[in-house]
């Protein structure tokens, strides 16, 4: 009799803890299964506080003039990009077919020469340079001191 | 065959190319369009936070000529008004002296120099003997067998400028080429002209005091090629230089 009752004690327990545990593990998976929270992109929502009227600025209306100068101006605009495209464009253009022919003729010359020449080079990507700036580097500049904070905040899913 | 006597003398030339390291000056359409943007971007904003505080300080003074009751606002309020702070950073601005765009080479047309014309690419051009001649080339020199053309055209560039250039070629391939048949003196049925290949690099260190310039050198722009190269060999070269 007293070795009877403890064990049942304990098989009640176990079962119970068991059955505990399933409940648990369900609710982890319906969680999961719900979607993940969609991370803010901060960029694109604007803070409350520069939706306030006083933010609004205060400028003259534009003069029929104006607003005609301007439409004037784009389609200038226009015109120019599109000169600049296709002059860009035929330069290529010209590049291509100067390869082409440089290539034909080596061809013609020898085949090793032309086998090597056609093979791709791996050092060449990826390529590196450093765009040029408006002024060039000024000799001996001591730029002044200073530690860039970093606060974007970080989400995680 | 490779083993066939072509009558074809082959070389390898090299065009090297000192990138541009300042921005070219912008056209007449493009610096109107840029004054237009801002206009515009200008007329599409909001106050910001450092205009907003010009303002109320400006209404501030505005109510201090007016009326004597300064004594209850100055209480608690900084010293430092926008406008000094305006005036300030202006000042800082003005003391600081950036590099000249026009150097002192482009100044006294030093065409051996690298420092000139900052906004546009440099190629170098060397006096070689060529025949009986000397003529301005990019620098070439003959294919040796068993090399690639692309090392013939290393070759000539480590041959003017000595072993620690540093330059980038652009691939395998060349670029151009120029045929021309040697004159009838010295042409024979083995003999009859050559063959030069172009191959491009950039060069990716801006200090050549190391350099060995063995011979006559120069660098000049793509506009000022005209100058140096013969018609036939220019409007060849000309085909792969982008301005």
């Amino acid at each position: 009799p007293c070795r009877a009752q403890p064990k049942k004690k304990k098989k009640v327990d176990v079962k119970k803890e068991q059955a505990q545990k399933e409940r648990m593990k369900k609710k982890l998976k319906k969680l999961e299964k719900a979607a993940p929270e969609l991370i803010p992109i901060e960029d694109f929502i604007t803070p409350l506080k520069y939706s306030e009227s006083n933010r609004v600025r205060s400028l003259p209306t534009l003069s029929p003039e104006e607003t005609e100068r301007r439409v004037l101006l784009l389609k200038k605009w226009c015109l120019f990009k599109q000169k600049q495209d296709e002059a860009e464009k035929k330069a290529i253009k010209a590049l291509v077919e100067s390869q082409q022919e440089a290539l034909k003729e080596l061809r013609l010359e020898s085949e090793e020469l032309y086998e090597a020449a056609i093979r791709r080079d791996e050092g060449l990507f990826p390529f590196e340079r450093e765009g040029p700036s408006y002024t060039p580097p000024l000799p001996g500049y001591d730029p002044p001191e200073g530690k860039c904070i970093d606060i974007t905040k970080v989400y995680t899913q | 065959s490779a083993a066939a006597r072509r009558p074809w003398r082959l070389f390898g030339a090299m065009c090297l190319l000192r990138l541009p390291r300042i921005t070219q000056p912008l056209e007449k359409e493009e610096e109107e369009m840029v004054a237009l943007m801002e206009q515009i971007e200008l007329e599409k904003s909001c106050y910001s936070d450092h205009e907003i505080r010009k303002l109320e300080e400006e209404e501030q003074l505005k109510r201090k000529k007016e009326s004597l009751y300064d004594e209850d606002e100055a209480r608690g309020k900084t010293v430092i008004m926008a406008q000094d702070l305006e005036e300030k950073w202006e000042q800082k601005f003005l003391q600081f002296k950036a590099a000249p765009r026009v150097t002192d080479a482009d100044k006294s047309n030093d065409r051996k120099s690298l420092n000139r014309k900052l906004d546009s690419n440099l190629m170098l051009l060397v006096k070689q003997k060529i025949g009986n001649q000397e003529l301005w080339l990019l620098p070439q020199v003959e294919w040796q067998p068993g090399e690639t053309l692309r090392s013939t055209a290393e070759r000539a560039m480590a041959t003017f400028l000595g072993d620690h250039i540093q330059a980038k070629v652009l691939g395998n391939a060349p670029y151009g080429i120029y045929k021309y048949k040697f004159p009838r003196a010295i042409r024979t049925e083995n003999n009859m002209g050559a063959k030069v290949f172009f191959f491009k690099a950039f060069l990716q260190s801006s200090d050549l005091s190391q350099a060995d310039l063995k011979a006559d050198y120069l660098w000049v722009t793509k506009k000022e090629l005209g100058e140096y190269l013969k018609t036939e060999y220019l409007k060849k070269v000309n085909r792969f230089l982008l301005d």
